[in-house]
């Protein structure tokens, strides 16, 4: 599958001074990044140009001065905070919960695991639009009962109730199938325990599948949305989604404001998928050796 | 199974299944249990009135609708959208210049606010001043009315929900691109292979858990609509983009169907009978399909 | 590959989880509390935003034993919050409701009665637009004090105006003015249309159609609101209207979203708008004027226009909450708070003694031009529309009939006959249940 291959092919009657694939993946690319020049564009704006409809690409002159004033116009630095400890403690339990969970459904026939990941599916099956009230009531019952830092009006409340998700289990589940099942067995043999085949052989060989959960699940839990809008009810315990929604006002949305806010909003993110892409890529070598 | 086994793979998956059962299966149960009271939002009582949220769906002609622009959908997002990750996967697994640009191109898709989204996909397709129209008329193709029509504007929901999950699709195929081992391609290249042969007889079949993954996580959301169409069409025009969620969610929460809960949660419910059996009939057919390597 | 160890990432991720929740208690301490003073849930931005902030720092500087905190709720999110909250037993002590849910929540058991309090003589309630109280009461119980009103004029581009050779309405306009403007406004080269209309079929479609069937001279409902009264000649006139433009004549731009006409407007490519004063703020970059809306000759509906108040709600929250709750309210709704907010934010007073008020109508015409006309149009507010909980139903059978008429998918009279029929059915099944 290397791109060297190409330029290697008997026969090859001519060649490009570059990879064939970039006149694919140039276009390709206009496409997928336009919104964010709009995006971008939109954020550099004076209110008057984002006024205007069909939008304005090329703003007059660059006003960055949104992006002050939209940090200014709310606790951002506290929203932001927030939105990193709720996406962080989220990532990290997932990780663990659905590793656990995903290898045991993987690699055991138990009794009741079919049950059980069927039961596990059907969450992802029914609209969070009809389950949003029992979940509330459940989690202002658990604060009330059990533990106050995971009851409504708290941050706990966006975490614990994601703390492990179906999609994780699933997707994890899927992966550790692909995975070469003769290590875990030789190592089983050599005596070692099931836990220490999940941490020291699965995991390893894992890279890039634990990298696309923890971004996946990192993006799910930065952009939610109607959760916090259900189980907050103070500003200072507001995550960045609800920040920005008081851009748009019942009569009029502050545009400027609001895309200078997503443009900020959208940094960690990208941030986190520069990171997980070298781990891929690094990944790759490590998987390609576990080959031979 | 020894009971040793058994009460490993139980203490692997008890903290998880907790948790996706506390605030997963119970609240799903309790819905289940509205889905047979009249359930008004707004007064307190809430009498059981056994089937009638269930018999009022099949004499309920936007239920009817809904459904088929559902299915509809579905059936073009899927395949559009693992089509489209499965050559931008393939083009992006390979070292060349800017490939991080390309692969943080698609990634970046995910990433942006579904209102912002979809912002830009009303204009693109706006009937005078989009993009869209724009280019039909310079290659002769006449303009169209796309979300003023109700016979496009699903459609245009297609195309801007595939744009917005082609980074996820992007992401998963890359990882398991990246997790076939070189020597497997290489020795068939080796055996003289082209690369069409090796792509299908090596790298799809290899892919096939994968596939699977997207097929069922993409009907799963597919059929579960709501955002997009939400901010840009709101079920119009003329109920044409009006999905199941996006109708249950008018009747619970905007007043159609005099703010009845129990009835938004039976339309749920049938929904995801409907859910459960597509994504039963994928893993069955998975099962003869994927291949895993074990 | 070198063996790890097991326990120190997992132990680092747990004690991650661990100070997570650490920080979420820390967190808690400071939330619990607001539980003595009073939350109010609204959805104010920008100027309006600071308008009411600065309101809520006056209240609290004068009463620290009664301090309101507020939580911004997105307007159009607030029901699935608020009815959420209400099912778990944590309503807020006050909440921004619109007035088209006004029947509904008069059900909510939390909600509190104001009928005696508004007959208390400071609140002077007469002093409030009869569209509004006529809102705000349920079957003779007052559910809510206003909060906001307005009113659906026609808000006009001078410049275009002047290019099609073209006199600025006057007072006295009939909508057959209406359309032949909207026809030599229109210039398909251009991309310029005379006017707009939005057609996702929800609500926002249906009252500006419901303005055009008054001036007509036409009802929604009967008198008793038991059966469609809207298929009538008044209807077919209004929804002929339209047709003329959508259909014929292509002098209106559909907006299927409801969120480009403002802006186009604003970008000098629409010469006439049906809107209300909110929209004002979204046209800097255009010369407007604004003018009522026009008549149907022949009929008694005269220049009548439409209104949509909202109303601030109070939840029982034990007594001491909704006396405080009663009090704040009867303040910020006070004909003081009620200019200054009017005058911040270009919002139309939502009492008639702060219009009467000498030089009021100039100040705020000064900060936002043409929002005098809207003010005084509050007096063209003759009627609302029917106060049903079925009304929200009504609403999206009525949003479909205009919409196919719009997309030229049927005909007036047939999408009157169809529309009429389902009402009735809609009536009927709501006064069994």
């Amino acid at each position: 599958m290397a791109a060297s291959t190409i330029a290697i092919r008997p026969g090859a009657r001519w060649r490009l001074p570059f990879s064939p694939w970039h006149l694919l993946l140039v276009p390709a690319t206009i496409v997928l990044i336009f919104p964010f020049v709009w995006l971008l564009a939109t954020s550099v704006e004076t209110p008057a140009e984002a006024l205007h409809f069909p939008p304005i690409l090329l703003p007059h002159h660059l006003d960055f001065s949104n992006y002050p004033q939209a940090l200014q116009a709310a606790p951002f630095g506290r929203f932001f905070l927030n939105s990193a400890i709720v996406a962080v403690t989220t990532v990290v339990s997932n990780l663990v919960l659905c590793s656990a969970a995903g290898y045991a459904f993987a690699r055991y026939r138990f009794l009741g695991s079919g049950l059980m990941f069927v039961l596990i599916m059907t969450t992802l099956m029914v609209p969070f639009q009809v389950t949003m009230i029992p979940q509330y009531i459940i989690t202002k019952w658990l604060g009330t009962n059990v533990l106050s830092a995971v009851g409504i009006n708290h941050i706990g409340a966006l975490i614990v109730p994601n703390a492990a998700t179906a999609f994780g289990v699933f997707f994890l589940r899927q992966f550790f199938r692909t995975l070469p099942i003769e290590y875990e067995e030789a190592a089983r043999v050599d005596g070692a325990s099931r836990l220490t085949v999940l941490w020291r052989i699965v995991l390893p060989l894992s890279g890039p599948a634990l990298s696309t959960l923890a971004a996946l699940t990192f993006l799910d839990s930065w952009n939610n949305f109607l959760w916090p809008l259900i189980a907050i009810n103070q500003t200072s315990k507001m995550t960045l989604p609800l920040g920005l929604a008081t851009f748009q006002g019942a009569h009029s949305t502050e545009w400027t404001l609001l895309m200078a806010g997503n443009v900020m909003s959208l940094i960690p993110m990208m941030v986190i998928f520069f990171a997980a892409q070298r781990y891929f890529v690094r990944s790759v070598t490590a998987t390609g050796l576990a080959g031979t | 199974m020894r009971v040793r086994e058994q009460a490993a793979a139980w203490a692997f998956i008890t903290p998880g299944v907790a948790v996706i059962g506390l605030f997963g299966v119970a609240p799903i149960v309790w819905s289940a249990i509205l889905s047979f009271q009249r359930n008004n939002l707004f007064s307190s009582a809430s009498p059981f009135v056994g089937v009638s949220n269930y018999r009022q769906m099949l004499h309920d002609p936007i239920v009817a609708q809904s459904i088929e622009h559902t299915l509809v959908y579905a059936a073009l997002f899927v395949p559009g959208t693992m089509l489209v990750g499965l050559v931008l996967a393939v083009a992006m697994n390979r070292k060349i210049r800017f490939i991080s640009v390309y692969r943080t191109a698609a990634y970046a898709t995910m990433a942006i606010s579904t209102i912002s989204e979809a912002l830009v996909f009303i204009w693109l397709f706006d009937p005078s001043y989009g993009i869209v129209n724009y280019l039909f008329s310079k290659v002769g193709v006449p303009q169209q009315q796309f979300l003023n029509s109700p016979s496009e504007a699903l459609y245009v929901i297609v195309i801007m929900t595939i744009w917005g999950w082609t980074g996820f699709a992007v992401v998963v195929y890359l990882a398991a691109l990246q997790g076939i081992p070189q020597v497997l391609t290489e020795a068939a290249a080796i055996d003289g292979a082209s690369h069409w042969t090796r792509f299908r007889r090596i790298t799809v079949p290899l892919l096939s858990p994968a596939s699977l993954f997207l097929v069922v996580w993409l009907t799963i959301n597919a059929l579960q609509l709501f955002d997009e169409v939400y901010l840009s069409t709101q079920g119009g025009p003329l109920n044409s983009t009006t999905v199941l969620v996006y109708y249950l969610y008018q009747q619970a929460f905007g007043g159609q169907g005099n703010f009845n809960f129990g009835y938004a949660s039976a339309i749920a419910y049938f929904l995801f009978v409907i859910i459960l059996i597509v994504t039963a009939v994928q893993f069955r057919a998975g099962r003869r399909l994927v291949h895993y390597r074990s | 590959m070198k063996p790890r160890s097991f326990g120190t990432p997992l132990a680092a991720a747990m004690a991650s989880v661990l100070f997570a929740f650490g920080l979420a208690a820390c967190g808690s301490g400071q939330g619990s509390s607001s539980s003595s003073g009073l939350q109010i849930w609204e959805g104010y931005t920008g100027a309006e935003g600071t308008a009411f902030k600065h309101l809520l720092g006056e209240w609290n500087k004068a009463h620290p034993t009664e301090k309101v905190t507020s939580l911004y709720v997105n307007n159009d999110d607030s029901l699935p919050k608020l009815l959420t909250a209400i099912k778990g037993g944590s309503q807020p002590d006050i909440a921004y409701v619109y007035g088209s849910w006004a029947p509904n929540v008069a059900q909510i058991p939390q909600v509190v009665n104001l009928t005696k309090l508004v007959a208390q003589p400071d609140v002077n309630w007469t002093d409030f637009w009869v569209g509004e109280r006529d809102v705000a009461t349920v079957k003779g119980k007052v559910v809510g004090i206003p909060a906001l009103v307005d009113n659906l004029a026609v808000v006009y581009n001078k410049k275009l105006f002047a290019q099609a050779g073209l006199q600025p309405p006057a007072a006295n306009w009939t909508w057959s003015e209406f359309e032949s403007d909207a026809q030599k406004l229109t210039d398909a080269a251009k991309k310029q249309f005379g006017t707009a209309y939005v057609t996702p079929g929800t609500e926002d479609t249906v009252w500006h159609w419901e303005a055009l069937l008054w001036e007509a001279g036409g009802a929604i409902l009967n008198s008793g609101n038991t059966k469609a009264a809207f298929d009538t000649s008044a209807g077919l006139q209004s929804l002929e209207t339209l047709r003329t433009m959508a259909v014929t004549d292509k002098s209106m731009y559909l907006d299927p979203t409801d969120s480009e006409y403002a802006n186009l407007f604003n970008s000098g490519k629409i010469g006439m708008l049906v809107t209300g004063p909110w929209d004002l703020s979204a046209f800097p970059n255009v010369k407007y004027g604004v003018q009522v809306m026009p008549s149907y000759p022949g009929t008694d509906g005269g220049h009548q226009t439409i209104s949509g108040p909202d109303n601030w709600v109070i939840f029982n929250n034990g007594a001491k909450h909704v006396s405080a709750a009663e009090n704040f309210l009867v303040w910020l709704t006070a004909a003081k708070q009620d200019t200054y907010f009017s005058l911040a934010t270009g919002d139309l007073p939502i009492r008639k003694s702060v219009e009467d008020a000498p030089g009021f109508l100039q100040q705020m015409d000064k900060a936002l031009p043409g929002v005098d006309t809207f003010v005084t149009n509050l007096n063209n507010v003759q009627q609302a529309r029917p106060q049903l909980p079925t009304y929200p139903k009504i609403s999206t059978i009525l949003g479909n009939m205009i919409v196919s008429v719009l997309l030229g998918k049927s005909q007036p009279q047939a999408a009157l006959a169809s529309a009429a029929q389902q009402v009735n059915a809609a009536l009927a099944d709501g006064s069994g249940s």
